[in-house]
């Protein structure tokens, strides 16, 4: 298990040395992985917010991945892959379910499914985060959140 | 208990403690349907001690709103964080949800 024990020397680039983390098909394992990031990123002097936003962005893939993906079947898992560059981070969290198809997710600030009780964890992903993607198979995300002006130390 | 229940005025004041997420959605919702099984006429959720909402959560709320109003029951939220603010303004559920700074002002505009 490694932990963020990192210099800034050996930090990785978002090419190379990605960390990942394996997580069962348990809700319960959820926040495992954001603490996990999180506690990657402690040292970079992000804001609050900018936290708040990576931590939400990815407890919803991982929980889209485990329900929708893999329908909670406890044979399967979830991957998570993260690279921290010195700017952004970019997350992989991937299924071994079906796919989807993202296009076809409704919008869930529409009228007619503003009641509705789901949706909104992809729609909370595509605004909070700077670049989203999804393989062709559609059980893989991959998001990037710049830190930008949210950085407020340098390290 | 993740919600402390109080009743100002005839308004059923509801401070939640915590996080509003995937792992205490069910027991919050829980409180909740004890309050709607009662048909609680007006009810403010109080965020001032919420720290993190995800999309559960909001699903939750949702949930419980669309339940107060099968009978005309009406909810209002107060003391949101302003990133938990933003959550509701990004999904468009400000328009859903009554929001009100304090929780007087929520308690005091269903007079």
């Amino acid at each position: 298990m490694t932990r963020s024990a990192q210099s800034v020397s050996s930090r990785p680039s978002v090419k190379s040395g990605d960390n990942t983390i394996t997580v069962p098909s348990d809700t319960g394992h959820i926040r495992e992985v954001s603490v996990r990031i999180l506690e990657e990123l402690s040292g970079y002097g992000l804001s609050e917010d900018i936290l708040f936003d990576i931590r939400l962005c990815v407890e919803e893939a991982v929980r889209n991945a485990i329900v929708h993906g893999n329908r909670s079947s406890k044979s399967s898992k979830v991957k998570i892959s993260y690279a921290i560059g010195p700017d952004s981070i970019t997350i992989g969290v991937e299924d071994e379910g079906q796919g989807f198809d993202p296009k076809v997710v409704p919008d869930p600030t529409k009228d007619k499914n503003i009641l509705k009780g789901s949706g909104r964890g992809v729609y909370l992903i595509r605004k909070l985060m700077d670049s989203v993607a999804f393989n062709a198979a559609g059980n893989r995300i991959e998001m990037t959140k710049l830190f930008g002006k949210n950085r407020n130390r340098s390290k | 208990m993740p919600v402390k229940i109080e009743s100002k005025s005839g308004v059923t004041v509801c401070s939640v403690d915590g996080e509003i997420d995937i792992n205490s959605s069910p027991d919050i919702k829980k409180v909740f349907d004890k309050l709607i099984s009662q048909k609680a006429p007006k009810i403010v959720v109080n965020f001032s001690r919420v720290t993190y909402v995800d999309s559960s959560g909001l699903a939750t709320l949702v949930e419980i709103l669309k339940n107060m109003r099968s009978y005309g029951g009406r909810m209002k939220l107060s003391n949101l964080a302003p990133k938990i603010k933003s959550l509701f303004e990004i999904t468009k559920l400000e328009k859903l949800f009554e929001i009100t700074a304090s929780e007087e002002e929520a308690v005091s505009a269903f007079k």
